[in-house]
């Protein structure tokens, strides 16, 4: 059932992104995001990949278009998973750069409630970036517990 | 495996203290992606998974067996990728044993058992293992290593230490009272406790503890109930780091389950720190006889490695025994020939208070029911260690005599205590320990091997109902 409510909050500022793509023979690939939005209540969503630590999820998805994205509030672990396909990655324009560091610098103060000292996330790299348009075909919920992976849209 | 990096080398990543993520991909090649509360080190070309859930993970591992995880070490944060082939998944044997143990632990102690429990190890060939290029600014320092060639000689040499106050200790108060403080002085292990298991009662009572700001002593916890219970049930010991985490993931899930479950156990407090991030908790055996649990917390999430639960291991086996050999040593003080009672040195019921000049009077409640004792309405103890204080408190009122002997506590059926590993040694320093607590104006106090005073300071009521 969706709750948009839900869903909305794993979109906000402070949450952890993660991506998986798949390669033309099947192999999975990981990549961590530094930043989601979407205008259009999640037909559509922006994924911003660092650059520097990217480059095999940006090959898949020129390849096999495929995307998976988890969105996580990670202190409650209340989490969802959208499924769908993306045809390009372009890279972040600079007028872009205040929203991923804003996204990161909530992020980095949700780990810093969770213990993580400062100047270890300072030191993570999140700019420059790709984007990734993905088209939204599906929501899952993932959410630890026995409702996990259940279709919500 | 083609790199050179060794899973070994990035041993950290594996502590759980950093979640990993893992991306599969089913037949149909639609990938997923999800967290993963912990990567179980196996060896240096495997690493396993727990499968607590048949999700879509596990789904697409069944198609398409091939997964990428990436890892973050927590003390630097560079993160690592791993290329994994799935071989197989493990329900019984050593690594399925030894992982389950962790989530049932965390599953009692949210009070989830049942719901959230290990349903396979999951076991994977490590393909490759690749530094994560870029994901860093710049590399973070390399923190000092905790054990150096030094650190090793004078961590061997504090286990030396604390075996010989060990094998020095003359009764089990003083046996467990050196143990953690000499576990302290040579190991900073500044938050420790032992718990004995009590088979009269089928519960573990705690016995003795160091560094917090109230002892606990008294605290009991039922076999399988939260995390020392389930270590006295698996008789096996526990390691956990980064509890927080780990209870707010089975929290999570305990969330989650109660939107459709309304029978979920209440949840058990943690006993010690409440903001403990790291726990080592280690069953006292004797062969396969439970003797209690030893357990060492603290504030910093890393604080326990495998090094210390090795000699951890070690001390726990000699104060299993030292205890032991406490509660097998016969009463060597022989009973008075003849009974002087002494004057009444135990002011009670309003008799004359011959040390109690000005002291207010403490009122003694034995509730019959419950087999429990309140001071001033405030519980003080229960079920035998109740009982043999009531006796001697009664005894003194009725004949003025304050000296006491083991051998008669064992003699009297009254008491209910078991005929063969009594533990009635144990129940004396509980029974002394929550006296100081809640009543020190009346002590009991040892006077020679096999034999106790009472001590009071104030006159004493005593109230039966």
């Amino acid at each position: 059932m969706l709750d948009p409510q839900r869903i909305r909050r794993c979109l906000e500022a402070g949450t952890s992104v993660l991506v998986g793509t798949v390669d033309t023979r099947g192999i999975p690939s990981c990549c961590r995001a530094s930043a989601i939005t979407s205008d259009d209540e999640l037909k559509t969503v922006a994924i911003y990949l660092p650059i520097a630590t990217s480059q095999q999820t940006i090959k898949d998805i020129a390849t096999t278009h495929r995307v998976a994205v988890a969105s996580t509030q990670v202190i409650e672990h209340v989490s969802i998973q959208l499924k769908g396909t993306a045809n390009t990655a372009r890279l972040a324009r600079d007028d872009e750069a205040a929203l991923v560091e804003q996204r990161y610098r909530a992020f980095a103060d949700v780990l810093f409630k969770l213990g993580l000292p400062r100047r270890l996330t300072q030191s993570v790299v999140h700019w420059p970036a790709f984007v990734v348009e993905m088209r939204v075909e599906e929501i899952f919920e993932q959410t630890p517990g026995p409702n996990a992976g259940a279709r919500l849209r | 495996m083609t790199s050179c990096l060794r899973l070994s080398d990035i041993s950290r990543c594996f502590q759980g203290i950093i979640p990993s993520i893992i991306a599969t991909c089913d037949s149909r090649g639609v990938p997923n992606i999800t967290h993963l509360s912990q990567v179980y080190l196996v060896d240096d070309e495997h690493v396993a998974l727990s499968c607590q859930f048949f999700n879509k993970t596990r789904r697409n591992l069944d198609e398409n067996p091939v997964a990428c995880v990436e890892v973050i070490d927590p003390l630097t944060l560079q993160a690592y990728r791993l290329r994994l082939k799935f071989l197989r998944s493990e329900k019984n044997g050593p690594l399925f044993d030894r992982m389950a143990l962790r989530i049932d632990a965390i599953a009692s102690h949210t009070g989830m058992s049942g719901v959230f429990r290990l349903i396979a190890a999951d076991v994977f060939a490590v393909e490759s293992v690749e530094l994560v290029a870029g994901f860093l600014t710049e590399p973070v320092n390399e923190p000092e290593q905790h054990v150096s060639v030094d650190g090793m000689r004078t961590e061997v040499r504090g286990l030396q230490l604390v075996s010989e106050r060990i094998n020095r200790a003359c009764d089990l108060e003083s046996l467990l009272t050196e143990v953690l403080h000499a576990l302290e002085d040579y190991f900073k292990f500044a938050h420790t406790s032992v718990l004995l298991w009590d088979d009269a009662g089928r519960r573990l009572v705690t016995l003795a503890s160091n560094g917090y700001g109230e002892s606990g002593i008294g605290a009991e916890v039922g076999l399988g109930e939260g995390l020392i219970g389930t270590v006295a049930r698996e008789r096996r010991p526990l390691r956990l780091t980064s509890l927080e985490g780990d209870l707010r993931y089975a929290r999570a899930i305990r969330r989650e389950s109660a939107r459709s479950r309304t029978n979920l156990e209440a949840e058990i407090p943690l006993p010690g720190l409440p903001d403990a991030q790291s726990i080592l908790a280690l069953p006292l055996l004797v062969g396969n006889r439970l003797i209690g649990v030893f357990m060492a917390e603290d504030r910093d999430p890393m604080r326990f490695g495998e090094w210390h639960e090795a000699y951890l291991e070690i001390i726990a086996n000699q104060i299993a025994l030292g205890i032991d050999r406490m509660l097998e040593r016969p009463d060597d003080a022989p009973e008075p020939a003849v009974s002087h009672p002494r004057p009444a040195s135990l002011p009670l019921s309003g008799k004359a208070p011959a040390r109690a000049t000005g002291a207010r009077c403490r009122r003694f409640i034995y509730y019959r029911s419950d087999d429990a004792i309140f001071v001033d309405d405030q519980y003080l103890i229960r079920n035998i260690p109740a009982r043999i204080l009531w006796k001697v408190l009664g005894e003194s009122k009725r004949t003025g005599r304050t000296d006491f002997s083991n051998r008669e506590m064992r003699l009297d059926a009254s008491l209910g205590l078991p005929p063969v590993k009594d533990n009635l040694e144990s129940r004396l320093i509980l029974l002394r320990h929550r006296l100081q607590e809640k009543c020190p104006d009346l002590q009991i106090v040892s006077t020679a091997r096999g034999r106790f005073a009472l001590r009071a300071e104030a006159p004493i009521e005593l109230v039966e109902r």
